[in-house]
Order: C-alpha cells, then sequence, then structure tokens
C-alpha cells in the first residue's frame, strides 16, 4: 500500500544515504533539514503510506503504539496542499542520497522500511548514515554502526560509543534493517537533554555537532553559520 | 506481514525434541530456554525476522545494532537417543497473525526434522510470591499427561497459554506433533513503574524438571547462584513497595473527626 513517486530518473549511482526523521529534540529533522537548504540537492523521488498520520496519538510520534494508528489527512504548508511523506533527494557531489524521512503509525513501520530499502538498492546504496539524538551523560557525538569495523574506523574520528537501548522510528528501523540487506549504516548520535513536555522541540545545537563530525566524515565542506544564528536565537 | 529467514547451517539431526521458549511474563521461558542454549553450547541456525515484532531495533553496549529477532539451534550428544532443537529470541509478534505466522514456521521446521516431542514452555502467574515454585503441565496425549506424573509435574486442567509459547503448544496438537507445556510458577511482578522484573527461580525450577525429561545433565550452580540473588532483590522490592504502599495510604488517611483547631 505504501508507494513512490518517481520525480527524475536517478544518475548517481551508490550514493551514501543520509538518513533523518522528526526524532528526540528533531535532531536527525534539522540536520537533514540543514543539508537540502544548504547543498541544495534534486528532489528525486517521494514515499507516500497509508500508514503516516497527520496526527499522532503518541507522545513522542516515533514511538508507536498498536492501539493509536493516528489520523490520516492532508497538510497545508505556505499555501501548498501536502500529504505526508519521505523525501529522497539526490546530491552528486558528495554522493549522498539524503532522506527526509516520517514516522508512520505501528502497523506501517516495518513496511516503510523496508520500501525505503527497496528504493536505496535500486540506487546501488551500500552505506547509510543516520543521524539522532541521544539523552544521556556523554561525549557531544556518540555512535553506533552495523559491524565493529566501524565502530573501529569512528573511534580514529574520535567518535566513541556512548548509548545502548532501544531506537525508536523511521531512523532505527532503516538503520537496523539495512544490516539483512548488507548495506553498512553508522548512526551519529547528538547528544541533548530531553524535553519530557515536548520530546521534539527544536535542538539546533545537537544538531550542529552532529553535522561538523559528518562534513569530517565525507570529507565536504558545509557553511553552518545559519544553523550557528538559530542556536543563538 | 513480511518474514525473513537468515539460515546459517542445514543441520542433520536424529529423532529431535524441540524445546520452545520466548521472552513472556518473568522472562520464564526464554530464561530456560537461553540457560540451556549457553550450558549445552547449542548452535545458532536460523533466524526470523517479521514484520509483527515491534517497530524498534537495539543498539549493543559495543555500538552495534541489533534486530529484534526469533531464532533456532540445534544440540547433538552422540551418546543420547535425541538431539535437540531449540527456539527462542529477544522479542515476540505482538498480533495474533503475527503469532499464527511465527508459530507456524517454526512448526514448519519441526515436521522438517521430524521432531519427536515439542516441550513448549511458559509461565504460571499466581500473582504472589512463592517459596519454591511448582511446575504445572499439560500435554497433547493422555500417555504424555501419565509422563509427567513420573516427574511430579501438577496437572492443569482448566486456564489458557497466552502468546507464541502458548500458541506453539496448540498448533503442535493439530499438526499431530506429540507436546508438552511446562508452565512454571512466577508472581508476575511489577516493579511500581510497571517494570515486570525476571525470575530466575521459576526458570530453575522448571529447567529442573525439563532436563530429567530430555535426559540431559546441565550444571544448575550458576542459575542458582543467580537464582538466589535475583530471590534478594525481589524480597528488597516487596519491601519497598509494601513501604511505599503505607506512604500512600497514609497520605489519604483523612485527620480524625475528633481534633479541633
Amino acid at each position: 500500500m505504501t508507494w513512490i513517486k518517481y520525480i527524475e530518473e536517478p544518475i548517481v549511482k551508490e550514493p551514501i544515504a543520509i538518513v533523518g526523521s522528526p526524532g528526540l529534540r528533531s535532531i536527525g529533522k534539522i540536520a537533514v533539514d540543514y543539508l537540502i537548504e544548504e547543498l541544495k540537492p534534486k528532489l528525486v523521488a517521494e514515499l507516500y503510506s497509508p500508514y503516516f498520520p497527520i496526527l499522532y496519538q503518541t507522545v513522542p510520534s516515533y514511538v508507536s503504539h498498536p492501539d493509536y494508528p493516528g489520523q490520516a489527512g492532508t497538510l497545508l504548508k505556505e499555501g501548498q496542499v501536502e500529504l505526508p511523506k519521505v523525501e529522497f533527494y539526490l546530491l552528486p557531489f558528495p554522493k549522498l542520497l539524503i532522506t527526509k524521512g516520517y514516522h508512520a503509525n505501528f502497523k506501517g513501520q516495518y513496511e516503510v522500511a523496508h520500501q525505503v530499502l527497496d528504493f536505496y538498492q535500486e540506487f546501488g546504496v551500500k552505506k547509510m548514515i543516520t543521524i539522532a539524538g541521544y539523552g544521556r551523560e556523554g561525549k557531544e557525538v556518540c555512535c553506533a554502526a552495523t559491524d565493529l569495523e566501524l565502530i573501529k574506523e569512528l573511534k580514529e574520528y574520535d567518535i566513541g560509543t556512548g548509548y545502548e537501548g532501544p531506537f525508536y522510528g523511521f531512523s532505527g528501523l532503516v538503520f537496523g534493517l539495512g544490516m539483512l540487506r548488507d548495506i553498512k549504516g553508522i548512526c551519529l548520535f547528538g547528544k541533548t537533554q530531553p524535553n519530557l513536555e515536548d520530546p521534539e522541540y527544536p535542538d539546533p545545537k545537537a544538531a550542529k555537532a552532529v553535522l561538523e563530525r559528518l562534513s569530517i566524515l565525507l570529507n565536504f565542506t558545509i557553511d553552518l553559520s545559519k544553523l550557528e544564528k538559530r542556536v543563538l536565537m | 506481514m513480511t518474514m525473513q529467514f537468515k539460515i546459517y547451517k542445514e543441520p542433520e539431526l536424529k529423532d529431535p525434541y524441540m524445546v520452545t521458549g520466548l521472552p513472556g511474563v518473568g522472562y520464564v521461558a526464554k530464561l530456560s530456554a537461553d540457560y540451556l542454549i549457553k550450558e549445552l553450547k547449542a548452535e545458532l541456525f536460523e533466524e526470523f525476522y517479521s514484520s509483527s515484532f515491534p517497530p524498534y531495533v537495539l543498539i549493543k553496549k559495543d555500538g552495534t545494532v541489533e534486530l529484534l529477532k526469533n531464532e533456532l539451534y540445534y544440540w547433538k550428544d552422540d551418546k543420547l537417543k535425541n538431539d535437540l532443537i531449540i527456539f527462542t529470541g529477544n522479542t515476540q509478534a505482538i498480533s495474533p497473525e503475527g503469532q499464527y505466522e511465527i508459530s507456524n514456521e517454526v512448526l514448519n521446521r519441526a515436521e522438517k526434522f521430524k521432531v519427536k516431542k515439542l516441550f513448549a514452555t511458559a509461565a504460571y502467574v499466581t500473582g504472589r510470591h512463592v517459596e519454591k515454585p511448582k511446575v504445572y503441565g499439560v500435554a497433547t496425549e493422555q500417555e504424555l499427561v501419565e509422563e509427567l506424573k513420573k516427574y511430579e509435574v501438577l496437572p492443569m486442567d482448566a486456564g489458557s497459554i497466552s502468546g507464541t509459547n502458548g500458541l506453539l503448544f496448540g498448533l503442535a496438537k493439530l499438526r499431530k506433533i506429540q507436546s508438552i507445556c511446562l508452565l512454571s510458577e512466577t508472581p508476575g511482578y511489577m516493579t511500581p513503574s510497571g517494570r515486570v522484573l525476571t525470575d530466575v527461580k521459576s526458570a530453575q525450577a522448571l529447567l529442573e524438571v525439563l532436563s530429567k525429561m530430555l535426559d540431559i545433565k546441565i550444571d544448575m550452580k550458576p542459575l542458582e547462584k543467580e537464582a538466589k540473588m535475583a530471590e534478594e532483590f525481589v524480597q528488597k522490592m516487596e519491601e519497598l513497595e509494601r513501604r511505599w504502599a503505607e506512604e500512600m495510604r497514609r497520605s489519604v488517611t483523612p485527620p480524625p473527626k475528633d481534633i479541633y483547631i
């Protein structure tokens, strides 16, 4: 029932997928939105699903519950009519497939994640970097990966492990299920202070810290000054 | 619903028995299956992944990611008449449809390997703390019910065994696979925050019966030690909860009527 609307023929093969979604303190979402804003990649496809609510009955939205499927509907953004969706943007240099995620309800999470991974495989994606947040004591940015080799590599960039526990929502499943398709993945978690009243309340400072590490890892330059301003606001 | 299978090995097994134990109340069934795997050094041969599992992944202490999955292990011993298949996992399917789907896949394997007898494990929730958990049993045939008596397993005439642990047992009957379900007493103990505690003592009681029925010897000492520690912990929790309940009672007690200010 979940479907993909193709917008542009892919010309870049084997890009690295970058994944972010509205999770803890919206770190993944802010980071991905900023990459799209700054690097100006091309929108190549959109994924729609009947499992995408516009109104969630669970707080936070990424922790779903079988009894609370939410409400479907249409969104209005700056006068434009939109359905909730996942967006895929392609950048030729560095070769990135930036994925702006969206949380399905409990019933649809696996289906959506598998469809995203089907799409990645069409593009020949072999590596993926997921951006999310973590709310524990520790370093500014910590990591997780699909194998120990990658953990070792990340240590060379002074990024160590530091989070242990469940990884919920769109990004967690895409990252984890990628393993079954031999897509190597790393996840960069930005440290944040959980906000119990509004778990997705934006933390641009944590997103900036993750983007700094990402640009070093992938060896590209990005002007983070606009994000810096948002931190100060 | 989608399922994926990862096959590591196709073992050749001699008249195997199958033990099943997924996480449920008190983790009694899972603990029992895990302890058997650990003590016998059983080998993993297949993993199941399903969209009916809860939608999240686990980040382990070393930073690597683990998917929610169900697993099949095998163990062989030339001295014994029957090899062993153990089914467990770090989760169980949430929806009834998912539980049926997984159970049928497990039983397809049981038929393929010509399993002679299936031993499902489960928890018998009593809601109270017991000194020595009793083990109850049900079987698909009268002959097996008689066998249970030899091991001092208490009969269970009425009740229900929910989740995949119970369903496997019932579906096995439909497929004419001889099947026994062992249920070990557990309080189903929860902390005030709603966390279900792991009941090592209950798993130990279950394993004592199960190992005799399987005619295998396993060293219970590490489990005994763990059970003792868990027991002390449970007692502490009970004391804390008793005090907490007392505080709650006090806080809602109205002042005596004969006091005037």
